[in-house]
């Protein structure tokens, strides 16, 4: 039996309730699996991913947060703007927050924030790899975020960033961790694209009106309307 | 020629000849497609089938490491620990060490590096012997070349495949090898499409299988609980 994870956005839990069990088994992610959020600029990627940190950190599942395009400040204030306020979170070391943003202020580094450069990989991969050890401890059931590999990939030779994304991927899944990639669609190599694409457990399509499940552990295609609101995504009926 | 069963459901059927049911034996292998068409699953049934016929398997995993392996497989209700206490299993993991956990080398289980084909080639050398000594009617699984294609230059994959079919088909096994499409380059693509025996495609619809001896079959499958099912096919 797959374990799933609630995953925080309205009505993803319901899309992905697997078909063929008597309605005891419960949607959501697939723990200890990777999943991959692709699609074009502005169709919800960081918003799907600020609910699914959220839904965990309000279950007690830690959260390791790897930021590329936006700082940390603007998440905590988007993330506000929901009605997740993340303050008792980080002082309570549940959240953890790596920001390789180069936009902006940043915050001053601390046990749960630390500064890292998309141009430097290796540096991502040590705090990283320092974060999950950190988050794991704490509970064994944590939750990961990347968002995004993007920007990574623009920095630096493609090749190595799969080899770093491999790493931090087996790191998250050998401590028992469920995590988000988020990618924009089209802007790397087609091959490093399939790639990434193989190394994720599951993968979900954004395009700013419907979210596919093109592929995802015990569960079919799926595919479903989605609106981008205060509240943040929220999923249709099924199509 | 003999052949062995694959365990999946319609499959067998498809490929039946006179003298039996399933893939030719002592013959390699190569099954591709895009991601998450059932590569992976494929070869766990193949692999659990062989197990519960008695059937030794060499179990080569470098895109998963050995615990993810068992979640994987468990996922089905394939369980391997009975397998591996009666030795029939030889797991070569090449990919746990990336992720700093030390695993413990077993009487059937060695750790290798993905960037090192030559250690692997050392470590396949001796799962072979374990196996073969168990019967020489053996499986091998490489699940799979995309990981190896990530951590080395391709001619360096291709050398150390083409080492590897020899020395297992000598040894006397049914080979399966994994591979994602598009990974290497057209041309290395076409190399591995011509070293081996057979061609399975999957497409996440369709599989379609080519044998050396020019048998072509296509036939719809699903993905299910239990694995891989195919419906109707035919024979082209």
């Amino acid at each position: 039996m797959i374990v799933r994870i609630t995953s925080g956005i309205t009505g993803f839990d319901e899309l992905t309730v697997p078909g063929d069990d008597l309605g005891f088994a419960l949607g959501g992610i697939p723990e200890n699996t990777i999943t991959l959020l692709y699609g074009p600029v502005g169709v919800g990627k960081s918003l799907f991913c600020h609910s699914f940190t959220y839904e965990g950190l309000s279950t007690d599942e830690p959260c390791l947060y790897l930021t590329t395009d936006q700082n940390f400040s603007t998440i905590y204030h988007n993330m506000e703007d929901l009605g997740f306020s993340l303050q008792e979170y980080m002082e309570g070391n549940m959240l953890q927050v790596i920001d390789a943003s180069s936009n902006g202020e940043k915050m001053e580094d601390s046990p749960t924030h630390q500064s890292s450069h998309v141009k430097n990989p290796t540096d991502i991969l040590v705090k990283v790899s320092r974060g999950i050890n950190s988050v794991s401890q704490n509970n064994p059931r944590f939750r990961g975020v990347v968002d995004s590999i993007t920007a990574i990939l623009e920095s630096n030779d493609e090749m190595l960033i799969m080899r770093v994304l491999k790493s931090y991927i087996l790191r998250v899944k050998e401590a028992g961790g469920t995590a988000i990639i988020t990618h924009t669609q089209g802007s790397a190599d087609p091959r490093t694209e399939i790639i990434i694409k193989s190394m994720a457990d599951n993968i979900i399509k954004v395009d700013g009106e419907t979210l596919v499940i093109e592929s995802m552990k015990g569960l079919g295609q799926k595919k479903a309307p989605y609106e981008i609101t205060e509240e943040g995504l929220i999923l249709g009926k099924e199509e | 020629m003999s052949m062995v069963e694959t365990g999946i459901p319609g499959l067998d059927e498809l490929l039946s000849l006179n003298d039996g049911e399933g893939f030719p034996q002592n013959t390699t292998t190569l099954v591709y497609g895009p991601p998450k068409v059932g590569k992976s699953i494929f070869s766990y049934q193949f692999a659990y089938h062989g197990l519960d016929l008695k059937e030794p398997c060499l179990y080569i995993t470098t895109d998963d490491g050995i615990k993810q392996l068992t979640q994987n497989m468990m996922d089905f209700g394939w369980f391997l620990q009975g397998f591996i206490d009666e030795e029939l299993l030889y797991v070569i993991d090449s990919i746990s060490s990336l992720s700093g956990v030390r695993v413990e080398n077993t009487a059937t289980y060695a750790s290798s590096k993905i960037n090192d084909p030559t250690d692997l080639m050392v470590k396949v050398g001796l799962g072979t012997r374990f196996v073969f000594k168990k019967s020489n009617e053996f499986r091998s699984v490489f699940d799979s070349l995309t990981t190896p294609f990530v951590f080395n230059p391709e001619p360096m994959v291709v050398r150390f495949l083409k080492t590897y079919l020899r020395r297992l088909k000598e040894a006397g096994a049914t080979v399966l090898v994994n591979y994602t499409e598009g990974v290497a380059s057209p041309g290395t693509e076409r190399i591995l499409k011509s070293i081996v025996d057979n061609v399975i495609m999957l497409d996440g619809s369709y599989m379609t299988f080519k044998s050396s001896y020019d048998l072509m079959g296509t036939a719809k499958y699903d993905i299910t609980d239990q694995g891989i099912v195919l419906g109707e096919g035919e024979i082209l």
